[in-house]
């Protein structure tokens, strides 16, 4: 058996596992918050953990053109839920993006609290029109953006958010929640809900 | 009243055919590939939590691929679908080979039968009876579009592919009447190099081995066979000339490739007959047409027409009566470009003039076209040897200039231009791709074939390479449409490019590399960034 047979073979167990149990392992150092009951069986396990993120000072370009700077655009004072995404994603991508979708329906008077980013996994092709485009797609309301930038700052973000995964077609399904600027970002693995990530973001919240 | 419409149905229903309210023509295929069902409305699927999914999002091949051999993304595998995969059992054994990279779960499960196949598409359970991903869409279709849709699948990837048999994979390359004679050359002793050496290296070197289950080959290693098309007359005569080669000789990809102002003939040939279009030296390549068979380097002049909107835009308006001239030799890929630029401009504004170099002796054309009032901003789509010959710039005037129309090097500008000139330049820049060019470098220097459109060779050998990599990505797959969808995940994974700085592709991206740089010719032939590489 040839080696990428081989990593085929232990990619379908993990698939098989759930496709999500695996990625939790690689959540990386971190303090477990609470265990997310699996939604599904054949979708795996949501897992969170505590991670610490140091935003880079990179800037980034929002959908609607506009230059930002990383650290001054999270830490807006509002709470922040982050994914990964990009356009010609078939399969984790529209997933994510509903559920942000869904998420904003869910939080009604409280969307207004939350700030909703998507970041580009592969920023030169989806420019901010590009971006515009999708984000009509999936109907994202105020308070949901989706930036773009250079590929560096595409892949520093990333990192420090620890989901670099060399390229954007082995990425996992990641959320990454924070209450409030200066409070602990929890990272969800897994297609979290936009029930779960609800509550998850309801029960830091109230933690204060 | 009702009960007369009622018997009018109960009289009319015996009579309606079998595929009652399909519109004329429609195909299982459109379920499969766009995603539009039999009464002509939108495919409309949920997964398992509810998530509603619609349309082109909706179709088998969104995640399956056109092939139907699935695809990867992160841990989330989609399996294959094509009929051999779907009427085969899934055993457990250790010896039964993947026929796709792509292939997977469940590994165990008896065959699909068409009720098997009709209960997992609307109650989302596989043939084993376990439940299948809660990503996979379910779907109320009926029965009789289920039914077409299992045959359609069991069609997909049955058909020989043109041009592969066990011992040979036949491959064309295609020579417009439009493109420059020496780049031609150029291109074409390149590719014989490289199919020659290839075979003399590689083909008949392993003895295959014959799997006992299946009666596949393993370890074939094909000799691979170069057909030069060379096309004459105008445009309009070239699909009859392409349909009469393909018919002659079949084959299984068009490589690399060259031409001029029109390639639209040669795009839509790949796209009618399911040819992979891979890679050709072309500056005007097609951007309009949603394709899936032809993928290029980059946008080309089209890409620099949108670099330089960005850049006039940013340096304002010019001064009352100052104008936007252009120049561009006619019939070059140039005409494209200035075309592009000029639409884009207008809508904001702009007053654009677009020159055409009139024939005859080059240095009074490029004389008289430069005959503009002051202050203008120029922006001159002409290859080197149009802009040896400026004449000094006109007073007051900033120029931007094609890179791609212009060369590799450092075009020859005297001092007064290159101060006021910025070239496009969509590669990487010379000092930075010292490391990924030894490779290229090296190889022409061995086969001791001399640099004439160093431009075309570098991207004719990055194109060889690639091809030879996307071939080694089918396993056993021979099928077109398999080699598309390796090359979109797998070019992103390549770290030397020659020329360009990354290559990098998607589901239906087309164009491989982005961007491009401002460059300006600093003292000698030094090109300089001004800025970071930018993505229009």
């Amino acid at each position: 058996m040839n080696p990428s047979s081989r990593q085929r073979r232990a990619l379908f167990r993990m698939t098989v596992m759930g496709f999500l149990a695996g990625a939790a392992g690689l959540a990386g150092a971190g303090e477990p918050v609470a265990p997310a009951p699996a939604v599904d069986p054949a979708q795996g396990k949501v897992s969170q953990h505590r991670i610490a993120v140091r935003l880079p000072a990179v800037t980034l370009t929002r959908a609607d053109g506009r230059t930002v700077n990383v650290p001054q655009e999270f830490d807006d004072g509002r709470a922040l839920m982050v994914n990964f995404i990009y356009t010609t994603c078939f399969g984790i991508c529209p997933i994510s993006s509903q559920t942000f979708a869904q998420l904003q329906g869910l939080l009604g008077s409280e969307a207004a609290k939350v700030h909703l980013i998507s970041v580009s996994l592969d920023p030169e092709e989806d420019t901010p029109p590009v971006l515009r485009e999708y984000a009509h797609k999936y109907h994202a309301g105020p308070g949901w953006d989706h930036y773009t930038g250079t590929v560096e700052a595409s892949i520093a973000v990333q990192k420090a958010f620890s989901v670099y995964k060399g390229d954007k077609m082995n990425h996992d399904p990641v959320t990454l929640i924070r209450a409030a600027p200066g409070a602990p970002w929890v990272r969800v693995d897994g297609f979290a809900t936009a029930r779960e990530l609800a509550r998850i973001y309801r029960s830091l919240a109230a933690a204060g | 009243m009702r009960s007369i419409v009622l018997l009018l149905l109960c009289l009319l229903l015996p009579l309606a055919p079998v595929h009652a309210g399909a519109p004329h023509g429609w195909q299982p295929e459109d379920v499969y590939l766009q995603g539009r069902d039999a009464r002509g409305g939108v495919l409309e699927g949920q997964r398992a939590d509810g998530q509603a999914v619609q349309g082109a999002d909706a179709a088998c091949a969104s995640c399956h691929r056109r092939s139907g051999l699935g695809a990867t993304e992160g841990n989330y595998v989609v399996p294959p679908i094509s009929g051999d995969y779907l009427l085969q059992p899934r055993i457990t054994n250790g010896t039964h080979p993947d026929r796709a990279v792509n292939s997977s779960a469940p590994q165990r499960r008896p065959a699909y039968t068409l009720a098997g196949f009709a209960h997992a598409l609307r109650d989302g359970v596989g043939s084993d009876g376990v439940a299948l991903s809660a990503l996979m869409p379910r779907y109320a279709l009926s029965d009789d579009e289920i039914a077409r849709l299992f045959d359609h699948l069991q069609a997909i990837g049955t058909a020989a592919a043109a041009g592969v048999d066990e011992q040979n994979l036949q491959f064309a390359t295609i020579v417009t009447p439009e493109a420059d004679p020496q780049a031609r050359d150029a291109m074409l002793t390149t590719l014989r190099q490289f199919f020659a050496e290839r075979n003399r290296i590689i083909a008949g070197t392993a003895r295959p081995i014959t799997h006992t289950e299946l009666g596949v080959k393993y370890r074939v290693t094909r000799r691979w066979t170069l057909h030069e098309w060379v096309l004459d007359g105008a445009p309009e005569s070239w699909p009859a000339q392409l349909e009469r080669l393909f018919a002659s000789q079949p084959v299984f990809a068009v490589l690399s490739g060259i031409g001029g102002a029109h390639w639209d003939p040669v795009h839509r040939f790949c796209e009618q007959r399911h040819v992979p279009c891979l890679f050709p030296n072309v500056d005007v390549p097609v951007v309009q047409e949603q394709g899936f068979y032809n993928l290029y380097f980059s946008r080309g002049v089209l890409l620099e027409a949108d670099l330089f909107a960005a850049a006039l835009r940013q340096s304002g308006v010019p001064p009352e009566g100052a104008r936007l001239v252009q120049l561009v030799r006619p019939g070059s890929a140039g005409v494209a470009g200035a075309a592009r630029l000029s639409a884009l401009l207008a809508a904001s504004g702009w007053e654009v003039e677009t020159r055409e170099l009139a024939a005859g002796d080059r240095a009074r054309a490029v004389q008289q076209a430069l005959r503009v009032p002051p202050d203008a901003r120029l922006v001159l789509w002409l290859p080197a040897a149009d802009l040896a010959l400026l004449p000094p710039p006109p007073t007051g005037a900033q120029a931007w200039l094609a890179g791609s129309q212009a060369g590799l090097d450092a075009p020859p500008l005297s001092a007064a231009w290159k101060g006021i000139s910025e070239i496009s330049y969509p590669y990487e820049l010379p000092e930075r791709r010292s490391v990924a060019m030894r490779l290229p470098e090296g190889w022409f220097h061995i086969n001791g074939i001399a640099l004439t459109d160093a431009r075309v060779q570098y991207q004719t050998l990055l194109a060889c390479q690639i091809l030879s990599e996307g071939i080694g990505e089918l396993h056993i797959s021979f099928q077109p449409d398999y080699l598309i969808e390796r090359l979109e995940v797998m070019l992103s994974h390549r770290r030397l490019n020659a020329i360009y700085p990354r290559l990098s592709l998607g589901i239906g991206q087309r164009f491989a590399s982005k961007g491009a740089y401002l460059v300006r010719v600093g003292p000698g032939t030094a090109l300089q960034a001004d800025g970071d590489w930018r993505v229009p």
